[in-house]
């Protein structure tokens, strides 16, 4: 009977500190606890809810990668077709330029012809001469009275030389020729002996050569057409 | 002398639970459930020590297998999304006023015996005083 009572008191009293000491442990955690900061939210939620935004991050973060790429690929391919329509660019200008469809302006001279009083008329032929003597000491691009000089370019004598037309246009004296090329090739090419300008000088006709740094030449102002050409 | 008992456990258990290393607010509300449980256990072993029916098999099952039935019912709560350790604490707090109850009564009954043994023996002091009186004057006569 005493012992069974020892046992009982002993019991209860190890139940009792069992009990204050889980207690003791609730109260710390609770105390330590800001169950407002995670909104009644069990550790567990919050750790699924972080994996999924983290899964999702992810892989919004790939995706975005992959479109970085691609922008960087199309950015390189729009580089290249820069370049290539660069390119094309330079080669049309320097297409037009030899046409004689743009502006140009360089170093060169200016021939000025006029017709003496007691002979014939200077001719179509004259000019035609003068400009393929200039074009064959390398001229790179000759105008007439500011009418360009391109490859369909015409130079006739019309109602038997009383005038002459460049490119369908009438021209009257006096003829200015502009080229631009080396000078000194441009010169001798038309003076000296042999040369167009000496020849007219002898029939008595005025022809004046003037040398220029910047001698500017208007781009043909016509349209190029083509009917025949396939 | 149980209450000595009840004493030293306290304070000895809160002299290690103040030491023992925190632990998850996951298992928070398991820990809770358990200790509202415990309590009970422990409420109704007092009370059953003062009817003199203890019975150590009976404290010991019923201290850890009421503690595990509680966690046990509050995880099939979550799981189920139903506050099922509702109906445990109401239970558990029920059957602790039941148990306070009982002790209670006891004590107070006994104090009252106390008090009305103290009374009576009083009387009876007062008579045989009396008794002892009229003796004496019966022989002082």
């Amino acid at each position: 009977m005493k012992k069974g009572k020892i046992t009982m008191i002993i019991t209860i009293g190890i139940a009792c500190f069992a009990l204050v000491t889980v207690m003791m442990m609730q109260f710390k955690v609770v105390n330590e606890t800001d169950i407002t900061a995670i909104e009644n939210m069990q550790e567990t939620e919050l750790k699924t809810e972080l994996a999924n935004w983290k899964t999702k991050y992810d892989e919004i973060n790939a995706q975005y990668e992959e479109i970085t790429q691609k922008i960087e690929e199309y950015k390189n391919d729009e580089k290249s077709n820069n370049e290539a329509s660069k390119l094309v660019q330079e080669e049309l200008e320097q297409t037009n330029t030899l046409l004689g469809l743009t502006d140009v302006h360089g170093e060169g001279i200016v021939i000025t012809l006029k017709s003496g009083e007691d002979v014939t008329a200077i001719s179509a032929d004259d000019l035609l001469i003068m400009v393929n003597a200039l074009k064959f000491a390398g001229a790179e691009a000759i105008s007439i009275n500011d009418e360009r000089i391109i490859n369909t370019t015409d130079i006739v004598d019309i109602l038997d030389g009383s005038f002459i037309k460049i490119n369908g246009q009438r021209i009257l004296e006096p003829y200015v020729i502009k080229v631009i090329g080396n000078q000194s090739h441009m010169e001798s090419a038309v003076t000296g002996n042999g040369g167009k300008v000496q020849e007219l000088q002898t029939l008595g006709h005025t022809a004046t050569i003037e040398k220029g740094d910047d001698i500017k030449i208007e781009k043909y102002n016509g349209e190029i057409e083509t009917k025949y050409i396939e | 002398m149980i209450f000595i008992a009840i004493l030293i456990g306290c304070i000895l258990g809160a002299i290690l639970g103040l030491n023992v290393p925190m632990i998850s607010y996951t298992y928070s509300s398991y820990l809770a459930i358990a200790i509202i449980a415990a309590l009970d256990s422990v409420f109704g072993g007092i009370a059953s020590v003062i009817k003199k029916n203890f019975d150590l098999k009976i404290f010991i099952s019923g201290f850890f297998g009421n503690a595990i039935l509680a966690i046990l019912l509050t995880i099939l709560g979550q799981k189920l999304n139903v506050d099922i350790y509702l109906a445990a604490i109401v239970v558990f707090v029920w059957r602790m006023f039941m148990n306070l109850g009982a002790i209670r009564r006891y004590y107070v009954e006994k104090w009252s015996d106390m008090v009305k043994n103290r009374t009576f023996q009083k009387k009876s002091k007062e008579e045989k005083d009396k008794e002892q009186d009229k003796e004496y004057d019966q022989e002082m006569k």
